[in-house]
């Protein structure tokens, strides 16, 4: 496979799974604050932030007062702004479109299709009451995405490419999402006991994440900080979790580079490291100082992505 | 029988000047269309109205597209098809496989001779000026064999049918003829729509084009090559072509690369892989010859590779088509192609050539400039049909400008008479019925060693306005399957 | 008797910004040739990069050079070491027949044979008004026609530098009526062209031992195809016959065909590029 569009498969993945994320992130955060069990929850300018916190734009100036249709169109539809659903859709396909030869016709046309959906979508219908229809349908696309990319590829080097790019995504923006609702639980903190344990902001991000129904199933009880934390990071079983995405990228690594033998400067090794340093962790550690905790993860990921492009996209 | 009531065609206007496909002059219908008229007379007009719908969103959400370059931006568009399949007859097929063969025979043997001896130019057979004032010779290609002898891989005939009811060859396309990945995109699509009517024919299959090809390519392997590893190369996914560079990419089975996936060393050349370099043998290019190599071409082309023509000299890799083969599609030599497959081939042409009018010839200058409008001037080395113009349709004022361009430039232009292309019937969307529409046919050739292909189908391509005779895509054409039946 | 030549090319290019990857191809190798014998090589450039020897459309030599990594500043040098022979222009018997002479260019396979080297190209191109600038006397040979035309160039056009590039065309030098040994020679093609003779531009180095026009760059001169006698070296810019103190690298149609540089260079802001010629020449037995 060509270094470029080995890259471009990556990169592919990776916008996919973005695309998602934000999608998601939307939705959950505006709709659950709409009936927040507290004020700050429910403050419209307290949740514009974290979303534009999210999508790595904070609003520094605690002064302005934020309006909500720019933001939203901003994060969902504005082609102006790098980051925005309709970017990362758009960077999804051209990535797809020039590795065209390599991938299935019914990938391709589903990505396809998922890029005229998101292309074509009304602005004004989005602002005014089209927001839940647009972040869902898009969450949804991208499930059938994945359903075609496990289905209709080969499971050789080009799938595992993408599915490192999706995992490593995943992990990234799990690693956000906690990081930005961290932040939110900090300011919005609970009425009761540990009020930043018991922050109504652990529910929203568990939903973000697609988890909180498995969550409450596994833990039985009302997600706390160190619960939710737990089962986001550690937990291997827990499709969402850091833990599974760096098990899936460790799984996808070893089809690109099944030697066995001992390369420190490999790419499979410092995914294996990485993997290995968190599947020995436990949440009380974590707890101690999660910034920290948040920075580093994403340091190691960032690590893997650059060794990953010199080892395998150099061109 | 032949006039049996059929809804769909009850609004069907012929024109009796024109030569209608499926229609006898004197209105019956052609036997190889008469199962497919029946068919199709069981579908209402509102069925057609869905299925064509249908069918174009079929191409858009496959990715089935173009661009088009205007003067503001580009835009995605997909080719418009037609429901409404072209039939060629088994008998007719013949002549025009056999005609394109011996064509592509000819332009290779042609090429071959004005890059070594230039035996037909020394024995007063074309002029000289053929290749000393042509754009598109290559004089760093003299003295070069290329691997297996081929210089022209594939070729694409534009072939029409006059009024007459003869083929006449409009053109022959031998540097990129794009155009081939719709043959199939075509065929698909019509099933889809319309899987019964295939029960009641016997069609030619289109599908083993890119086997085809990739099988007759490895035959012009470099020498000393044993298992060749072949790519093809596109501008990127930009190119209005790029559909079709991967397409052809995909069903090769081969990597799909541009410029910089390849690097050149030591006079051999390599792609870039995640597993290192891997070397390339044969590169079936989508790229003009000034783009291969800005060290030798257009110093500023990013998107071919550095150092490739000295591969390519050294005969190293292999280029399909090879460089400087556009100097035989200039429309200047198209006008000596009897003579050229006589020369070459000691045989008569198969193909009918278009009567030319050779604007550097005094003489024929002159019966030009004085019959402008009945004549179509076209500039010699443009491809897509741009610069065309058709006599009868230019205003007084456009006559003057054709006729100053051309006296400005008499080299630049030849002319032929106006052709009266076939018509075929045609689902229109605005009126949403049948209508006739101009048609022409490209055929793609394909040469080895010792061996050729001709695709048993073509591109039907479809002038869409109403009495337009321009069927290029960049112009607004559709296209039709084509269905060759076997005999 | 022949001479020992010693050549030293130099070239030095810095950029405003990062160079994040390029390409050169040099065609500065001296040709071997019957007057021509090549003793050494030796080629280096300051990044480290591996220098490629191979050849360019036409044939002639070339190194390519590819460097892998990034840089700002990269310089090139290249020494030669050759043997030139003692080359006679005038060892040859200018054609008796003079009216035989001037039918063999009108002879199709003659036109055939040099049909490159009779074409009009963009930098032979003589603009409309001057076509006769120059036309052939019919009664003394091609050969005396030529040493005139040479003499004439050197006449019409003024030595002087920086006045033209590689981009200027004879529109604009027969109307200035000023440039350098490109220029000088570009003429000369063209004039010769006009009048039927096949005429090829010679990149190459001259030895300035002896004050001639040549700017320590790398020089250009002319070669015409007289019937019977073969190819003759003419310098234009000097009013010279090429001899023993031009030593050819490369031949072609015009300057596109022979330029000494070419460079295919992604980067942005500003460049400086310089480069030298040095020729020193040292007596054999």
């Amino acid at each position: 496979m060509l270094a470029r569009v080995a890259n471009n498969l990556f990169w592919m993945g990776r916008y996919i799974e973005r695309s998602e994320h934000i999608a998601r992130y939307l939705n959950v955060n505006y709709f659950s604050s709409l009936d927040a069990p507290n004020a700050k929850s429910q403050d419209r300018q307290f949740v514009l932030r974290s979303m534009l916190f999210l999508v790595g734009e904070p609003d520094v100036d605690e002064n302005v007062i934020l309006k909500e249709q720019e933001v939203l169109f901003k994060i969902g539809l504005d082609t102006e702004s790098p980051f925005s659903i309709i970017n990362n859709v758009k960077y999804a396909r051209e990535n797809a479109n020039s590795a065209r030869d390599l991938i299935s016709t019914e990938l391709y046309e589903s990505i396809n299709k998922f890029y005229h959906f998101v292309l074509n979508y009304p602005s004004d219908i989005f602002l005014k009451n089209g927001l839940h229809d647009f972040t869902s349908n898009v969450a949804e696309m991208t499930a059938i995405l994945r359903g075609k990319i496990r289905g209709t590829l080969l499971h050789d080097s080009v799938y595992a490419i993408i599915m490192m790019g999706v995992n490593i995504e995943r992990a990234n923006q799990i690693i956000r999402i906690i990081n930005t609702k961290y932040n939110d639980a900090l300011k919005a903190q609970g009425s009761y006991g540990d009020k930043f344990g018991n922050s109504f902001e652990w529910t929203t991000l568990l939903k973000c994440a697609e988890s909180y129904d498995m969550m409450r199933r596994f833990y039985k009880k009302t997600p706390t900080s160190i619960s939710t934390l737990e089962f986001l990071i550690l937990n291997p079983n827990c499709p969402r979790s850091i833990m599974n995405s760096l098990n899936q990228v460790y799984k996808n690594i070893k089809i690109l580079d099944p030697s066995m033998a001992y390369n420190k400067k490999s790419t499979a090794f410092l995914i294996g490291k990485v993997r290995a340093e968190y599947q020995y962790k436990y949440i009380e550690e974590i707890e101690e100082n999660i910034q920290i905790f948040i920075e580093d993860i994403l340091n190691s990921l960032n690590e893997i992505s650059l060794k990953m492009e010199k080892e395998f996209f150099n061109y | 029988m032949d006039n049996i009531e059929n809804q769909i065609f009850s609004s069907y206007e012929r024109n009796p000047i024109l030569y209608d496909e499926i229609y006898k002059k004197k209105g019956q219908i052609k036997k190889v269309y008469k199962k497919l008229f029946e068919l199709y007379g069981k579908h209402s007009i509102q069925d057609y109205v869905n299925l064509n719908a249908k069918a174009k969103s079929s191409f858009f959400n496959q990715g089935i597209t173009f661009q088009v370059y205007n003067d503001k931006d580009t835009q995605e568009k997909i080719f418009p098809f037609d429901l409404f399949p072209r039939i060629i007859a088994p008998d007719e097929w013949e002549i025009i496989e056999k005609g394109a063969i011996q064509r592509s025979k000819a332009l290779n043997l042609f090429l071959w001779d004005i890059y070594h001896d230039k035996n037909i130019i020394r024995e007063g057979i074309v002029p000289m000026e053929l290749i000393s004032t042509s754009e598109n010779y290559l004089d760093q290609m003299v003295g070069i064999d290329p691997p297996g002898g081929i210089y022209n891989h594939i070729s694409g005939t534009d072939i029409i049918k006059h009024n007459d009811g003869k083929y006449y060859v409009l053109e022959d396309n031998i540097r990129c003829p794009s155009g081939v990945s719709y043959v199939i995109c075509n065929r698909t699509a019509l099933k889809r729509a319309l899987f019964g009517v295939f029960n009641h024919y016997k069609t030619y299959s289109v599908t083993n084009y890119a086997e085809n090809l990739l099988d007759l390519l490895e035959t012009t392997k470099p020498k000393g090559v044993d298992v060749p590893v072949s790519v093809v190369i596109t501008p990127g996914m930009f190119n209005s072509a790029f559909y079709e560079h991967s397409y052809l990419a995909k069903t090769m089975g081969v990597e799909l690369v541009e410029g910089r996936d390849l690097f050149v060393e030591n006079d051999f050349v390599y792609m870039k892989t995640i597993k290192g370099p891997i070397k390339v043998d044969i590169i079936y290019r989508r790229i003009d010859d000034q783009f291969i190599d800005p060290l030798e071409f257009k110093p500023d082309s990013t998107l071919g590779v550095p150092g490739l023509f000295a591969a390519y000299k050294k005969g190293n890799v292999t280029l399909a088509n090879a460089p400087g083969t556009g100097v035989a599609d200039d429309k200047a030599v198209y006008t000596y192609m009897p003579q050229i497959i006589k020369y070459y081939l000691n045989e008569e042409p198969i193909l009918n050539n278009v009567h030319t009018y050779h604007c550097s010839r005094p003489d024929e200058l002159k019966y030009v400039l004085e019959h402008i409008h009945e004549l179509v001037i076209k500039p010699v080395d443009e491809a897509g049909g741009y610069g065309i113009s058709i006599g009868n349709r230019l205003t007084k004022a456009e006559i003057e400008t054709v006729k100053k361009q051309i006296t400005e430039s008499p080299r630049k232009y030849v002319a032929q008479p106006i052709m009266s292309l076939s018509v075929h019937p045609t689902y229109i969307d605005e009126s949403e019925s049948f209508e006739q529409r101009h048609v022409d046919l490209r055929t793609f050739t394909i040469l080895g060693k010792d061996k050729e292909f001709v695709l048993k189908g073509g591109l039907t391509r479809v002038a869409l306005q109403k009495g337009n005779l321009i069927v290029n895509s960049s112009q607004g054409g559709g296209s039709k399957d084509t269905w060759v039946l076997k005999g | 008797m022949s001479l020992e030549y010693s050549i030293v090319y130099k070239a030095e290019n810095n950029y405003q910004n990062w160079v994040e990857q390029a390409h050169w191809q040099f065609l500065i190798i001296p040709e071997v040739n019957n007057n021509q014998e090549f003793v050494n090589i030796d080629f280096s450039n300051s990044v480290g990069a591996t220098n490629q020897f191979s050849i360019n459309g036409y044939g002639f030599k070339t190194i390519r050079v590819h460097p892998k990594q990034k840089f700002k500043n990269i310089s090139f040098e290249a020494t030669f070491r050759l043997i030139k022979k003692e080359v006679n222009p005038f060892d040859f018997n200018p054609s008796a027949d003079i009216e035989q002479s001037y039918q063999k260019l009108n002879e199709l396979n003659f036109k055939v044979d040099f049909e490159a080297f009779l074409k009009t190209t963009h930098f032979t191109r003589i603009p409309q008004a001057q076509k006769s600038m120059f036309d052939f006397e019919k009664d003394i040979s091609i050969f005396e026609n030529l040493q005139n035309l040479n003499h004439f160039v050197f006449n019409y056009l003024r030595f002087k530098t920086n006045v033209t590039d590689v981009k200027t065309t004879l529109d604009e030098i027969i109307v200035e009526r000023q440039g350098v040994c490109q220029d000088f020679t570009h003429l000369f093609c063209a004039v010769a062209r006009k009048n039927d003779i096949p005429a090829r531009y010679v990149s190459g180095y001259l030895h300035q031992g002896n004050g001639y026009f040549g700017d320590s760059q790398m020089h250009a001169w002319a070669e015409a195809y007289i019937p019977k006698i073969g190819w003759v070296g003419f310098d234009p810019t000097n009013n010279l016959l090429a001899n023993t103190n031009h030593i050819k690298v490369a031949h072609g149609k015009d300057y596109t065909d022979c330029s000494p540089l070419k460079g295919v260079v992604y980067t942005t802001g500003t460049n400086e590029t310089s480069h030298t010629v040095q020729v020193l020449s040292q007596q054999q037995q």
